[in-house]
């Protein structure tokens, strides 16, 4: 008999929490925290305690299986890479290595995702490899390479708690984000201002100093607006605009047009309000900005994300301990999914594929020809499926059918490629259409390391052996790598897979493993005597000088009408993670969030005729669902919100799919929609 | 290792170590390599050793246990949840400075393997501070710090003595399932229920991420069941007060599980 404490990190949110998976007899059977961890120091939000949930669920993938007559059919793993060798080569062949795409996950560790796109570029020849950080935070990463040179959480966690002011904007972060809400709370606590500015009213905003409720798709409009404000009051950061910013004039100009009462008109935030928002954040010695998806996921996002970095710079609350702009990215590694290079544009450490240089140092490095010209991102590839352009996918972990807008899109593009294999641990809506599909490890089944959203490198271990025939996708990966005829896909251990990316992404260059036991490292962490950096851009910009950009409010892609009077907006409530995969497998988050639901304000229900938990029909220009009606003054009128957690009544089905014309985004927080007695 | 092993005569030992640069609780057997054993992170052993006895069912297993963890586990084996003649208590008295944070009466176990034991604490200035306001400002201190949870179950699930297997808090009669935060009920409900078998272990406070007091919560509970009572809990002799029948008389053994 043996009782064993395996520390891991938490496979849901990107805090990255360590804590310790109780292993009985190589059965997972329960979750203990860990007292001496720096970020979690011994707390955990209720998805952690039950991350050991859904490890041994019976649904799990245990087979490799391939469609045959119609049906998905049990067969050995020779047979099925086998498949998607042969498939891939055919395609490739017959349209070009462009007509395939591979999705890399977020789900998945740095190694396995530096495997992803390597599998991609390498082994098929084509830079078409994306990952849902598409859906989340490609408007930041695209941005904050803009303004500041590095597209990254500026600051790391455990500094929300010393800040003196933090303005947190689209992010529910007590729910979405529970152990940085409580850093958060803490600061409150020793006297800090926290500013929330979010069209719902979330369990933060209900404890903040100050809440404002703007109206969706305004957020250009605030943010130039409490510039205005200090700008004109001379509470900006002179010196520090002087010195380390360029582009003052051009913004100063763009946000003279965003006087408090013309933000009150477009915004709904009452002037007043506003006024006394910008001085609390211009006038905090250190403040900090945190957001989530309601600002990224626009179709302007890319502008938004920038606007706020204008505010943090234009009062020096950048590159010091406690302010900076700070993303909070949504999944356990979707800060490392990008660091490995899982996009289209970059190689591992966010460097070009279209720089000669780089693009020459990487066909070094990995020894063979590698495509030249930028892949495509996921949301252009189901566009380009619809349209015939790609015929081929080969997804890891990811559930597109459910996480990306406008489902019935995804569902045509789908069923019109010639091939898709996906590899996942459950048999999840994306996986039910596929040709072929592999059993995965899961979190508690491999080792590895995920990148927390404050950049800090954390160890995945193994717990148990998975489940059947499953296997961890870096196997997986290296196996179609070799099958498909490429070298350098000959790894032993996630350990060796590390030391190859350490080598060609500098941002990773002093990583490896033997330091991972001992310490907490952050990246940029070049060298081996490199300690890792807390806090970026503290002497200059990666970029030299910080760059404001002047942007100007554009309204939402689709305005509300006569026929479609609401605003939709989407997101996570605390107890389900993304599509449900894991957390609707997990007894007591289920029980907690049994059913979907759609929240209106009660204004809204009374005109409707609408009583809490009545059975509604929500519609928009693309489909419609029904589900039950939460009456609450949390939501402001006029909008109303729906977790995206639930396929039985997929929010996605309703979204818009429109993008960012930059960062290539989806609109997830603004579509017009109907609601209606069902 | 040799005091639990040899001296105890134990089959396993139940500690906390080093490992990847935390302190990691470890179950060891015997004759397996004990590593770099710790003793200076406080972790709640004997909520860990109640999950671990759930699997290891033979032989004897040695814990070391802070005075907390021992009156934790008397608690548990008065409810027949532990077996006591499977169990080796290898005494740790906690640091001033661990007693200071827990304003901790009792800090000393029965028998000391490790450390010194510190001087007991004396007032509780929270809870004095608590006592002093008016029930009305307690009241309105009490909803401002519930508003912040966010429904971790941490405080009922790192407890000792939370040992229901269904727990009520999670039924949705008592705490609706609409989110955070829970309400207040599922805060007094748990103080309540737990009010003759709390020891103050400071455990539920610690692990709460939003800094509720709840340790000051649970010590003014307590003192209630002292002065109600003259009931103290991690008691190993006396049973409960509160396990009486609706006549008022004591219930027999069988009776006494929870
Ligand atoms: S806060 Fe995030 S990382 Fe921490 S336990 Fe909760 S879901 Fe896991
Ligand atoms: S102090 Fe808290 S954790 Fe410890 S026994 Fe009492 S209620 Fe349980
Ligand atoms: S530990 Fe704190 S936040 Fe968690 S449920 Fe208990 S009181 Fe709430």
């Amino acid at each position: 008999m043996s009782v064993d404490h395996i520390l891991t990190t938490c496979p849901y949110c990107g805090t990255g929490c360590n804590f310790f998976l109780q292993v009985a007899n190589r059965r997972v059977v329960g979750v203990v925290p860990c007292k001496t961890d720096e970020t979690s120091k011994g707390s955990l939000c209720i998805k952690g305690y039950n991350a050991h949930a859904f490890v041994n669920h019976p649904d799990r993938l245990t087979h490799p299986m391939v469609k045959k007559g119609g049906q998905l059919t049990e067969t050995t793993w020779d047979e099925a890479i086998g498949k998607i060798v042969s498939e891939l080569k055919r395609v490739a062949s017959a349209y070009g290595t462009d007509s395939i795409m591979v999705l890399a996950s977020a789900k998945c560790t740095n190694e396995e995702n530096y495997l992803f796109q390597k599998l991609a570029r390498m082994a098929i020849g084509t830079n078409n490899v994306d990952h849902c950080a598409r859906l989340c935070h490609a408007s930041t990463v695209a941005g904050l390479l803009q303004s500041f040179g590095s597209g990254a959480m500026t600051n790391t966690i455990p500094e929300f708690e010393n800040a003196d002011c933090v303005l947190v904007t689209g992010s529910n972060t007590l729910e979405a984000h529970p152990l940085i809400g409580a850093r958060v709370l803490k600061a409150k606590e020793k006297g800090a201002k926290v500013v929330v500015v979010d069209p719902r009213d979330t369990p933060l905003s209900r404890v903040a100093t100050m809440s404002l409720r703007q109206q969706s798709g305004t957020d250009v409009a605030w943010i130039n607006g409490m510039i205005n404000v200090i700008i004109s009051e001379g509470l900006h950061d002179k010196e520090f605009v002087d010195s380390r910013t360029s582009g003052f004039d051009e913004l100063r100009e763009v946000v003279r047009g965003y006087p408090p009462e013309k933000v009150e008109e477009i915004a709904g935030i009452p002037k007043d309000d506003l006024v006394k928002a910008a001085r609390i954040y211009a006038s905090a010695e250190k403040a900090m900005i945190a957001y989530a998806m309601g600002i990224t996921q626009h179709s302007n996002g890319t502008n938004l994300v920038r606007a706020l970095a204008n505010l943090a710079m234009i009062t020096g609350n950048v590159g010091r301990e406690s302010t900076g702009v700070n993303p909070l990215r949504g999944q356990c590694n979707v800060q490392g999914a990008c660091d490995a290079g899982a996009l289209p544009n970059l190689y591992p450490g966010y460097q070009s594929v279209e720089d000669d240089e780089t693009h020459a140092k990487f066909e070094k490095a990995w020894g063979g020809k590698l495509p030249g010209k930028k892949g495509m991102t996921l949301t252009c590839a189901f566009n380009q499926a619809l349209t015939g352009d790609v015929k081929a996918m080969l997804i890891f972990g990811e559930n597109p059918m459910m996480s990306d807008p406008d489902t019935g899109h995804v569902e045509a593009a789908i069923s019109k490629l010639e091939f898709l294999a996906v590899v996942d641990i459950f048999p999840t809506e994306t996986a039910k259409l596929a040709d072929v599909v592999l059993p995965a490890a899961c979190y508690a089944e491999k080792d590895g390391t995920f990148t927390a959203t404050d950049r800090a490198i954390r160890a995945v271990r193994k717990a148990a052996d998975p489940p059947g025939d499953a296997r961890p996708d870096w196997k997986i990966a290296c196996d179609l790598g070799k099958k498909l005829g490429s070298e350098g896909f000959e790894f032993e251990s996630p350990e060796q897979i590390m030391v190859e990316m350490a080598a060609v992404a500098p941002i990773y260059g002093g990583v490896d493993y033997a330091r991972i036991e001992r310490e907490m490292v952050r990246w940029p962490c070049p060298t081996k005597d490199h300690p890792g950096t807390k806090v970026l851009h503290t002497e200059s910009f990666k970029i030299g000088k910080g760059v404001f950009a002047p942007v100007e409010h554009t309204p939402p892609a689709e305005e509300t009408s006569e026929d479609f009077p609401f605003i939709l907006t989407t997101g996570r409530n605390l107890f389900h993670f993304h599509t449900g995969t894991m957390t609707r497998r997990s007894v007591k988050l289920q029980r907690e969030a049994p059913n979907p639901y759609v929240e209106v304000n009660p204004v809204d229900a009374r005109a409707l005729g609408i009583s809490d938990d009545a059975s509604v029909r929500v519609s928009s220009r693309r489909g419609s669902i029904t589900l039950s009606a939460r009456v609450t003054p949390w939501i402001r009128p006029g909008t109303i919100f729906i977790p995206f957690h639930y396929v039985e009544a997929a929010a996605n089905r309703l979204t818009n799919n429109a993008l960012d014309p930059i960062a290539q985004i989806p609109e997830f927080k603004v579509c017009a929609a109907s609601v209606e007695k069902a | 290792m040799r005091l639990a092993f040899e001296e105890k005569g134990a089959d396993y030992l139940l500690a906390t170590r080093d490992e990847h640069g935390n302190v990691a609780p470890v179950l060891l057997k015997k004759g397996d390599e004990p590593g770099t054993l710790r003793v200076d992170v406080p972790y709640q052993m004997a909520m860990i050793l109640t999950k671990v006895n759930k699997f290891v069912k033979e032989g004897k297993i040695a814990v070391v246990a802070r005075r907390c963890d021992e009156r934790a586990i008397a608690e548990l084996v008065k409810r027949d949840l532990l077996d006591q003649s499977r169990l080796n208590l290898i005494g740790l008295a906690c640091s001033a400075e661990q007693v200071k944070e827990c304003r901790c009466t009792d800090p000393c176990p029965s028998v000391v393997d490790f450390g010194e034991c510190a001087e007991p604490s004396g007032d509780d200035a929270s809870v004095a501070r608590l006592l002093d306001m008016s029930l009305s400002d307690r009241l309105g201190f009490w909803i401002a710090q519930f508003r912040k949870c966010n429904k971790c179950f941490g405080c009922t699930l790192n407890c000792p003595v939370c040992f229901c297997d269904e727990c009520l808090l999670e039924d949705k009669t008592f705490t609706p399932e609409k989110g955070i935060p829970p309400g207040l009920a599922f805060h007094l409900i748990r103080a309540i229920h737990l009010a003759d078998k709390c020891v103050e272990c400071g455990e539920c406070e610690r692990s709460c991420p939003v800094d509720i007091p709840l340790l000051s919560l649970r010590k003014m509970v307590s003192q209630d069941m002292k002065e109600l009572f003259d009931y103290v809990s991690g008691d190993s002799e006396r049973r409960s007060p509160l396990l009486t029948t609706l006549e008022g008389d004591p219930m027999e053994d069988d009776a006494n599980v929870c």
